[in-house]
């Protein structure tokens, strides 16, 4: 059976995989994205807890993903609850890190002028300080969700959903029929799946960021 | 000063000490400082005197150490910092417009916190941007990446007047723009002022700006120590100690120049005559005058110098003879425009007309130095 | 494509690199929380499997499998990308580059474990074909590195360099490769943590390494050979990216 007669016969399955890595990264990166603002904008005023929160997240980020999934099924299990967990720490960590570099980019002058003007704390952030610092967390989100993807392969080693049950069910059948076009239609799926996400978010950028700072 | 003397909208800072955790000595050290309403009060220091703290410290975006700071007639420190800071029109240097915004959106913040309605908004904006001299039209709608510097800071003035507050502070609002700029926006400035006058406090570290633009000027030391207070004739005239008169600098009988006008100095008279005047009888007038003779024509314009020699032998009118004046100046024109067209000309007088350019008199530079010393005396006195 | 910026964010994820005696603190708080798992481990009641698995000197085999794959792919991906990288960023290659860079952006979207799996199907298990894997999987990212950070040399000073008459291999020599060591001394710490993560997945093809503990608990469903496994696999880690951290402020050229 050669790639192509492969992914005709499989196409059920391999399209269903493929909906389950993109929904699992997509909800994964969207938790990670409220948890990672919040934890931002909590952090960004303050040097000290700033450099500690970007700093947790650095190490977290050097834990190889293999280590943190294997630490994960002792207290969860195995299955889709360690893939959660572990997609939405890896994803946590690019936005906050740039949810903290963009609000803290934020021109200190137009900060002072919405102060001087009257505005509070709250709408200063709301109205000022977030939106100019969202292209940069929006780019944070890409880079997440490009980590997630990847790194949501692995999760199948830990009975997770998605593509990553291709590559691994290749492995399984190691120079038997079809190990190469399972592994082969695993990896290239993520790839286009990264591609897709990649487009999305130029898309989104260009729509969510307001027209005055658009480059 | 009581309430009644600096009016219903003047600001008062009474014993006001702002000290920065870290740093022994106090940015600012018990400055007591009255803004009286209605006027434009320069804060003029170097760098690091603290000029932008002390306003700063008016709207609260530091809060003072210590003193007592009353803003229109409210104690600024028993207020809400937002509330305060709404009824305070605040303008920095390059705008600090939100490039995320329009233009009106920019201008229409402060409204729209103050929950004005939109119609009521939009309204405003328009006749803000009229104000200011951007046609609505054009520039309500632009994001502010599309404006040249001196627009920005020019939206940034009718951001500052949104809400109509009584109270205007200016951060260098002109530090960052080419002097061509600068002049025609503090030009502008002057203008607005006459009709709002709003009680507005100016830093700035340009003494030149100062003058033009003070009613009173403030000179700052370190820790806003208040070298001197006064209107811009007097620190020229007067200054307080050393410190005032370096930092002005060694040009101020120059600076003086630009406080008076050609209208309130004594102006020389000269023989005038007229083209149809008998020639004969003119020579005799000058030549018993000793100096040259201006020839007027329709409207009283002064139009050529005549002399007696120049008249020597002509019988009948005098007619055209004579050499054509240099563009005369007016008597509403300062001194220093007076003393720059002396310089150009080679003649020792220039002459001067009213307003319609009806010809008043002549100045020299005889006049000139005879009003600085006027000038200086009644300082003196 | 705005990738490149992505990649950026991506390669600046770094644990935080100490400074003056915090330097050695952390290596050392690192050995001694392995140390201290170890001894607890060891003195915790085991069963066969577990005692077997877990002895010292099996331990140690693996962990020293782990630092060859990821020293022998780093090594083999910096001697692959750097002088590629430099080569591109030529004058002459200018037009490969672009090209060269957007592939390398898609490229690195493959997941590790997909590109260490195919390997292995298409060439057979082992610790060389986990190495191919590794370095396959790893130049791309380098190579993007170097030319970025050749890239960003400002221009003025490779023209002032050739403007006072130095030849092109000079101008690279003396004044590119210095300006942009910085980043590319990020790069070979960005490699090494990429590499060790991603050697902990070579025990899938059989290519040794801690990843062998991981998966072995797994299997056998023994939690303290899998718990060990990850520990010191996180551990390893840590501190293989102090280590890279330290190499890259030691040979960065003083003054930058």
């Amino acid at each position: 059976m050669n790639f192509w007669e492969y992914l005709h016969s499989r196409r059920e399955l391999l399209l269903f995989e493929t909906w389950q890595h993109a929904s699992m990264v997509l909800q994964c990166v969207l938790a990670a994205l409220i948890l990672g603002v919040a934890l931002g904008v909590a952090v960004y005023r303050s040097p000290r807890w700033s450099a500690l929160a970007a700093g947790s997240a650095g190490v977290l980020f050097t834990i190889p993903s293999l280590a943190l999934l294997g630490l994960l099924i002792t207290p969860l299990g195995l299955g889709v609850a360690p893939s959660v967990v572990a997609l939405t720490l890896y994803a946590l960590l690019p936005i906050v890190r740039n949810t903290i570099v963009g609000l803290a980019g934020v021109d200190r002058t137009l900060v002072d002028a919405a102060r001087g003007i009257g505005m509070s704390r709250a709408a200063t952030l709301a109205r000022v300080e977030f939106p100019l610092a969202w292209p940069v967390i929006l780019t944070g989100v890409r880079v997440a969700a490009q980590l997630a993807l990847g790194i949501g392969a692995i999760a199948a080693y830990v009975s997770g959903p998605g593509l990553g049950e291709q590559i691994f069910s290749g492995l399984g059948r190691l120079g038997g029929a079809n190990s190469v076009n399972m592994t082969l239609a695993g990896t290239l799926g993520i790839v286009l799946l990264a591609l897709l996400f990649d487009g999305c978010f130029l898309l989104v950028g260009r729509l969510t960021t307001p027209r005055g700072i658009r480059d | 000063m009581t309430d009644a003397e600096t009016g219903s909208s003047g600001i008062e800072m009474i014993n006001v000490t702002k000290r920065f955790p870290g740093l022994s000595a106090p940015a600012v050290d018990d400055v007591t400082l009255t803004f009286p309403g209605g006027e434009i009060v320069v804060l003029l220091g170097p760098s690091g005197s603290g000029k932008t703290t002390t306003m700063r410290l008016i709207n609260r975006l530091e809060e003072p150490t210590s003193g007592k700071i009353v803003v229109a007639g409210r104690d600024a420190l028993s207020l809400d910092p937002t509330e305060l800071r709404r009824h305070i029109g605040y303008v920095i240097q390059d705008a600090g417009l939100f490039p995320h915004m329009t233009v009106a959106a920019n201008i229409g913040l402060v409204p729209k916190m103050l929950k004005w309605d939109k119609q009521r908004i939009s309204d405003r904006v328009d006749e803000l941007l009229d104000l200011v001299d951007l046609p609505p039209a054009t520039f309500r709608d632009r994001y502010p990446r599309a404006l040249s510097g001196g627009q920005r800071q020019r939206v940034g003035v009718a951001r500052a007047l949104a809400a109509d507050p009584p109270v205007l502070l200016m951060d260098e609002p002109f530090g960052a723009l080419d002097p061509l700029t600068r002049e025609h926006l503090q030009d502008s400035l002057l203008a607005l002022q006459e009709r709002l006058r709003k009680t507005i406090v100016f830093v700035t570290h340009d003494i030149d700006e100062a003058l033009k633009i003070g009613d009173r000027i403030a000179v700052l030391d370190k820790g806003s120590r208040i070298a001197q207070y006064g209107t811009p004739q007097e620190i020229l005239l007067n200054p307080a100690d050393d410190y005032v008169e370096q930092f002005l600098g060694g040009t101020s009988a120059m600076r003086l120049l630009t406080f008076g006008r050609v209208a309130d100095v004594p102006l020389e008279q000269v023989v005038s005559a007229r083209p149809g005047d008998d020639a004969a009888e003119l020579r005799a007038t000058l030549r018993e005058d000793g100096r040259c003779g201006v020839v007027l024509e329709d409207g009283d314009r002064p139009r050529r110098w005549i002399t007696a020699d120049e008249l020597t032998g002509v019988t009948g009118p005098v007619g055209e003879r004579g050499s054509p004046t240099a563009p005369p100046i007016r008597a509403h024109d300062t001194l220093q425009r007076a003393l720059e067209a002396l310089i150009q000309v080679d003649r020792d007088r220039v002459p001067v007309v009213s307003a319609s350019g009806a010809y008043r008199g002549t100045v020299t530079l005889a006049t000139v130095q005879a009003a600085v010393r006027g000038m200086r005396d009644e300082a003196d006195a | 494509m705005t990738a490149p910026v992505a990649e950026r964010q991506r390669e600046g994820l770094h644990a935080p690199t100490a400074r003056s005696w915090r330097t050695l603190l952390q290596p050392a708080i690192i050995l001694a929380a392995g140390l201290a798992w170890m001894v607890y481990i060891e003195t915790s009641s085991l069963d066969s499997i577990e005692s077997r698995v877990l002895a010292p000197g099996y331990v140690a085999t693996k962990t020293w499998e782990h630092v060859q794959l990821t020293l022998v792919s780093t090594l083999l991906v910096l001697a692959i990308a750097v002088p590629l990288g430099v080569a591109l960023s030529r004058r002459w290659a200018r037009r490969a580059a672009p090209v060269v860079l957007a592939f390398a952006n898609i490229g690195q979207s493959a997941p590790a474990i997909g590109v260490v799996v195919l390997l292995a199907v298409l060439w057979g298990v082992g610790f060389w074909t986990a190495i191919v894997a590794l370095v396959a999987y790893g130049v791309l990212p380098a190579l993007r590195n170097t030319m970025v950070g050749l890239r960003q040399v400002d221009p003025s000073l490779t023209d002032a360099a050739r403007g006072i008459g130095m030849p092109p291999v000079t101008v690279l020599r003396r004044v590119e490769l210095p300006l942009a060591a910085p980043v590319i001394l990020a790069g070979i710490r960005t490699t090494l943590v990429l590499m060790v993560g991603t050697a902990s997945i070579a025990s899938f093809i059989n290519g040794g390494g801690l990843g062998d503990l991981v998966t072995t608990g797994v299997t056998t469903q023994r939690t303290p050979v899998l718990l060990t496994g990850c520990v010191l696999i996180a551990l390893l880690a840590l501190l293989i990216d102090w280590l890279g951290g330290v190499a890259a402020r030691l040979l960065a050229p003083k003054g930058l």
